[in-house]
């Protein structure tokens, strides 16, 4: 492959993880949700792109209907887990997640089944040069990652974040505070949900075709390492994360044709990202970049006086 | 005029009968005290008023509607706030988050709002910092408003605890022994400006061990022992009577009296 595509197809890749990462931040990082079936709703959002615009639907129109559709999900997976104990959401969504595949896996009528399913570029009419066309979904996409990137800043760093981040230390005093968790709860599953659909949209529209095969577990283990490494609870972090990682997991699939190893690199890089994540857990807990605090919290006016008085 | 009352509330846990049928009343704009041994049942009383907890039998009203089974946040927005017994801080939030976190109907805390209404919700942020600021200095802790809660003294996060329940304005509010673990000049403070609270119309549910608390600055006193209220009347009516001294203090009488 021509480097230059390489690389470009890297950064492709790196923008679909720093979304899906961005994602689970909100969820878990500000929110302490953790979700563990990630890849499900990345996966809805893929599929119902590709098959809808089959349909000839313009391309936006697909990317939310996917989003939508995640979205709807991602409510009706967490509503019953979050009315009970924190742990049951853990177990649903890893469930959920497996579940998705094996029904997109079965489908074979709309969505090919194994076979998977070719997707409509929306740029083939330009008749574009591999490289170009690479270009022109790596603006795309970050032009998405900046969007989001954006609103989920403004919606952590405001007092809407402020409740996030409460319930995340303990949601019973938060709701002793007048807060509607369960409320915050879903609508967060809901924003993570059709976010990862959105760069489920993307993926497909990228790669022009997709099957179940690509949306194993790995890629939640994936995003959960990125997320770790990055920071929780920084946007800023996630998107580190998301490109380290990436270029971490590239650079072991080259290693693999350069270096005589034993074994396969790039199956080694498993074993390095497991020993990676002990590491960080036990002496970097809060990964690369800290949680900051909420700025939007205004300086003491000085001029009231009776508190300086005394 | 009854704020609160509370009506034949039953409770158990596993084996053990908490509440035996609680009946008390508390009127707009007072302080009432609540006292008991440890373990008579008064933190669970105090958790079921504000749903934290299930009753198994019994109903709760506060301002004339049947609150029973409303949820906390709900009980929250009609009025009611809860200073807990153990400090329930957001340990990784600043002091100041805390304090704001606490203010009633902010804009920015729902999607479209904070995406939105930004100038508006601003705005409101900052008369919230306001109100925590004069909170901060009441309590002696204005140079701590920007560290994490979870980096505060235990008597330090009573106070935030306490400082919290006040940021609302609630029309009435639940003190689990505010001021146990703060130095006694503060707790006397505390006391003194939730007094003054009452002369607005604001009303004060106090569970308390300290009788010269209770003396100096309740309007009534209810006192509970093994799941029921076994006394009421004044701090002083009953602090002077036999029964609160055998059950409460400890010190049996003679058997003459
Ligand atoms: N969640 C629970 N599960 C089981 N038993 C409980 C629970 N909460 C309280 N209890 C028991 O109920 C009884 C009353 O507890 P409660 O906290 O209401 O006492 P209290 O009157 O507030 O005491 P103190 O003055 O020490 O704060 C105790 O015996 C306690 O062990
Ligand atoms: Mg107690």
């Amino acid at each position: 492959m021509d480097p230059m595509v390489f690389l470009l197809d890297t950064l492709v890749f790196v923008g679909i993880f720093m979304i899906l990462t961005l994602s689970l931040n909100l969820e878990y990082g500000f929110t302490g949700l953790g979700n563990f079936g990630k890849v499900a709703f990345f996966m809805v959002g893929a599929y119902i792109y590709a098959i809808t615009i089959q349909f000839g639907l313009p391309f936006y129109i697909s990317l939310v209907l996917g989003a939508v559709v995640a979205a709807i999900l991602g409510a009706l997976v967490s509503l019953p887990a979050l009315r009970l104990r924190e742990d049951y959401l853990a177990i649903t969504t890893i469930a959920f997640g497996e579940i998705v595949r094996i029904i997109f896996k079965a489908e074979q009528a709309i969505a090919g089944g194994v076979w998977g399913i070719a997707v409509p570029s929306i740029f083939q009419d330009l008749n574009l040069s591999i490289r170009m066309s690479v270009i022109v979904n790596l603006l795309l996409i970050y032009c998405m990652v900046a969007v989001i990137f954006i609103i989920l800043q403004m919606l952590t760093n405001s007092p809407y974040g402020r409740v996030l981040r409460s319930i995340r230390e303990d949601d019973e005093a938060v709701a002793a505070l007048g807060k509607n968790v369960i409320y915050y709860k879903v609508q967060v599953f809901m924003i993570g949900s059709a976010i990862a659909g959105i760069a489920g949209g993307l993926y497909a529209q990228y790669l022009r075709f997709i099957e179940p095969n690509m949306f194993l577990p790995l890629v939640t283990f994936f995003v959960w390492i990125m997320l770790i490494l990055g920071g929780t609870g920084n946007n800023k972090g996630a998107l580190v994360g998301a490109l380290l990682i990436e270029f971490i997991s590239r650079g072991s699939r080259i290693a693999k044709d350069y270096v005589a190893l034993p074994v396969d690199p790039h199956n080694v890089q498993f074993v390095l990202f497991g020993i990676l994540i002990i590491i960080l857990i036990m002496y970097w807990p809060n990964g690369l970049l800290r949680e900051k605090q909420i700025q939007t919290v205004p300086e003491r006016r000085i001029a009231h006086g009776d508190s300086v008085s005394k | 005029m009854e704020i609160l009352s509370v009506n034949n509330i039953k409770k158990h846990f596993g084996g053990l009968e908490v509440l035996k049928g609680t009946t008390m009343d508390v009127k707009k704009g007072t302080m009432v005290g609540l006292v008991g041994p440890n373990g008579s049942g008064k933190t669970t009383l105090l958790k079921i008023i504000f749903s934290m907890l299930k009753a198994d039998a019994g109903n709760i009203y506060f301002k004339g509607q049947d609150i029973t089974r409303l949820p906390p946040h709900r009980i929250y927005q009609q009025g009611l706030s809860f200073a807990f017994q153990l400090p329930r801080l957001f340990f990784r939030l600043p002091v100041m988050d805390n304090l704001i976190l606490a203010g009633r109907e902010q804009l920015g805390e729902s999607l479209g709002g904070t995406l939105f209404l930004r100038p508006a919700w601003r705005r409101q942020e900052a008369q919230l910092a306001e109100k925590a600021w004069q909170l901060l200095d009441f309590l002696e802790m204005s140079s701590l408003a920007r560290h994490m809660a979870g980096e505060l003294s235990g008597g330090q996060r009573k106070l935030v605890e306490i400082g919290r329940a006040l940021m609302a304005d609630p029309a009435m509010m639940l003190l689990d022994e505010p001021a146990a673990g703060v130095n006694p000049v503060l707790g006397k403070k505390i006391y003194q400006k939730l007094r003054t609270l009452t002369g607005q119309g604001m009303t004060f549910l106090v569970v308390e061990h300290k009788l010269d608390m209770l003396l100096g600055f309740a309007d009534w006193v209810y006192m509970i022992d093994n799941g029921k209220i076994m006394l009421s009347g004044t701090p002083r009516e009953v602090i002077e009577s036999p029964e609160f001294y055998t059950t409460y203090v400890g010190e049996k009488k003679d058997a003459a009296s």
